[in-house]
């Protein structure tokens, strides 16, 4: 018999119902949460990117202490923005933040190239030509002696380059080179000068990665000659030695800054840092050095009694991204020297106060700012001849950046790299 | 066959007029409180208009970094007005303070989305 229980089906009817209700709710407060969150996020990266471009316009002593503020006096448009001395150049931070949501980027901080100081070649000017031999190619600019350019023999082998011999416009040089950026130099002389404490040791670690948004993780190994080998350092980290610190193969350097009197990087080594000097950094043979890279012989005091000469060496088949320079406030008579082995290919910037030292096949892809060039084969060392030497200003990628240090740098400022982002 | 009379075998139970009663109501109330839900889920669902917008905002933020002719304007697109105000940020010559909100048929704001950039003509 059927039955009619028309109660009994309304209340499945309305189960039914109740449950069709239920899930349209939950879908749309879902929905509902994740537009607003993607809402919330597009307004924070538009804070965010503010942030950045507030980091990028501002002088280069502005927010060197974090500094938040809102943006528009409004609600929800806080930032945290800070800019940090990271050797050659500057590190920014910006934070943007709306209650719990968070995010960030941290950048480093180039300049353009000032096109009207830029050139491949900066030769000063001590009376002397400049004498081109062998498989010899200058494309760029170039800022030379009055005495000019001039081909010669050596070694029974005549100069075999372009005829024009710079292929490029020539323009006169000074007595001496353009001077390097002093507020960035008394930076450094500032960071040498303080004690900076840390841990004297980074043995039983694999890897230490420290973001620039935390403090920066010092290792200060004072006078204990240290071996950095079977490691990962990364980020914001600084070693600091009073001697000599060796960096083997097996460690992987990123972002990070060596002081110390003498750096030794071991063949085969692959990485990104910048390295400073008080007396030496000699890189041995077939190093990598990614971009962008940063060597530099910083002398700020007094020469000893018997002052050795400061140098830079790169061994055969190195290649180098980045800027190597020296500086010398107190000119002795030995000045730093810049040495390339065979074969070293670098991208970037030279700038030797004291000479550039080159050994057959070096090629320069950006520019080469010196006093003399010094040439050595195995019996007779040759003064302003460049033999068997590429450089060429053009085959520089038109987005390379510089630090503020060199003179050619411009006056625009732009993201270097990003260094982390959420 | 005339005159012979169908015989209906099964019987149906009817409801009592209690129950048909109650079961009304209660379809009544569950629809009721069912329609409140789905009309109460389409005036609260994010309108497609205001999303549009917002998207429209983002990409002329765009073009107006892309571009060197940072002027305040008023623009046309996509049924909506865009106010695009322009002014330094902060009395920095090196930096932009660009406003864009938009405006629908109605003269009524459905968006609006600001950010500082750098001044391409310093």
């Amino acid at each position: 018999m059927l039955k009619a229980s028309a109660l009994y089906i309304v209340i499945i009817i309305a189960l039914v119902i109740a449950v069709l209700c239920s899930s349209l709710i939950v879908a749309t407060y879902f929905y509902r949460g994740e537009y607003q969150k993607k809402f919330r996020y597009d307004k924070l990266q538009n804070n965010l990117n503010s942030g950045v471009n507030i980091l990028l316009a501002g002088a280069d002593t502005s927010y060197n202490t974090g500094t938040t503020f809102s943006l528009y006096h409004n609600e929800a448009d806080s930032v945290t923005l800070k800019k940090i001395f990271w050797g050659m150049y500057n590190i920014g931070t910006s934070v943007a933040f709306v209650q719990k949501d968070t995010v960030y980027k941290t950048f480093s901080i180039g300049y353009n190239l000032d096109s009207g100081k830029w050139a491949a070649l900066y030769l000063i000017d001590e009376d002397r030509p400049l004498s081109l031999s062998g498989k010899t190619s200058i494309i760029g600019d170039t800022y030379i002696p009055k005495a000019g350019i001039t081909t010669a023999y050596v070694d029974n082998k005549a100069y075999q380059g372009d005829k024009r011999l710079v292929i490029g416009a020539r323009k006169s040089s000074d007595k001496t080179l353009p001077p390097l950026l002093q507020s960035r130099l008394d930076q450094f002389q500032r960071f040498m000068r303080n004690y900076h404490p840390g841990d004297s040791s980074i043995s039983r670690k694999d890897s230490v990665v420290q973001s620039f948004l935390l403090p920066t993780k010092y290792f200060n190994f004072k006078k204990a000659v240290q071996n950095i080998a079977n490691i990962q350092l990364s980020g914001n980290i600084i070693l600091v030695s009073d001697t000599t610190i060796i960096i083997d193969t097996t460690a992987h350097l990123k972002n990070i800054l060596v002081f110390a009197k003498s750096i030794k990087i071991k063949s085969g080594f692959n990485g990104n840092c910048q390295l400073f000097a008080k007396d030496s950094i000699n890189i041995d043979s077939n190093c990598r050095f990614a971009y962008p890279s940063c060597l530099g012989i910083l002398r700020f005091g007094q020469p000893g009694l018997a002052p050795g000469q400061e140098y830079i060496h790169l061994g055969n088949g190195c290649n180098f991204d980045g800027i190597i320079f020296t500086y010398e406030k107190n000119m002795s008579a030995l000045k730093p020297m810049v040495d390339l082995g065979k074969r070293v290919k670098v991208t970037g910037q030279v700038y030797s106060l004291g000479g550039l030292r080159t050994k057959d096949s070096v090629e320069v892809d950006g520019s080469v700012f010196t006093s003399q060039f010094l040439y050595q084969d195995s019996f007779t060392l040759f003064q302003n001849y460049l033999i068997n030497i590429t450089m060429s200003s053009k085959a520089l990628s038109p987005y390379y950046l510089t630090g503020d240090l060199c003179p050619v740098a411009g006056q625009k400022k732009k993201v270097l790299q990003w260094l982390e982002v959420k | 066959m005339a005159g012979s009379k169908m015989r209906i075998s099964k019987k149906v139970r009817a409801s009592t007029i209690m129950e048909v009663l109650i079961a009304m109501t209660l379809i009544i109330v569950v629809f009721g409180i069912a329609m409140m839900i789905f009309t109460n889920v389409l005036n609260s669902s994010l309108s497609v208009k205001k999303i549009r917008a917002q998207a429209i905002l983002q990409q002329t933020m765009l073009n107006v970094e892309a571009s060197r002719n940072e002027v305040s304007q008023s623009v046309s697109a996509d049924d909506f007005r865009i106010e695009q105000e322009i002014k330094p940020y902060n009395g920095n010559a090196a930096l932009i303070d660009v406003r864009l909100t938009a405006f629908d048929n109605n003269q009524q704001k459905v968006a609006e989305l600001e950010k500082v950039i750098l001044n391409k003509n310093d």
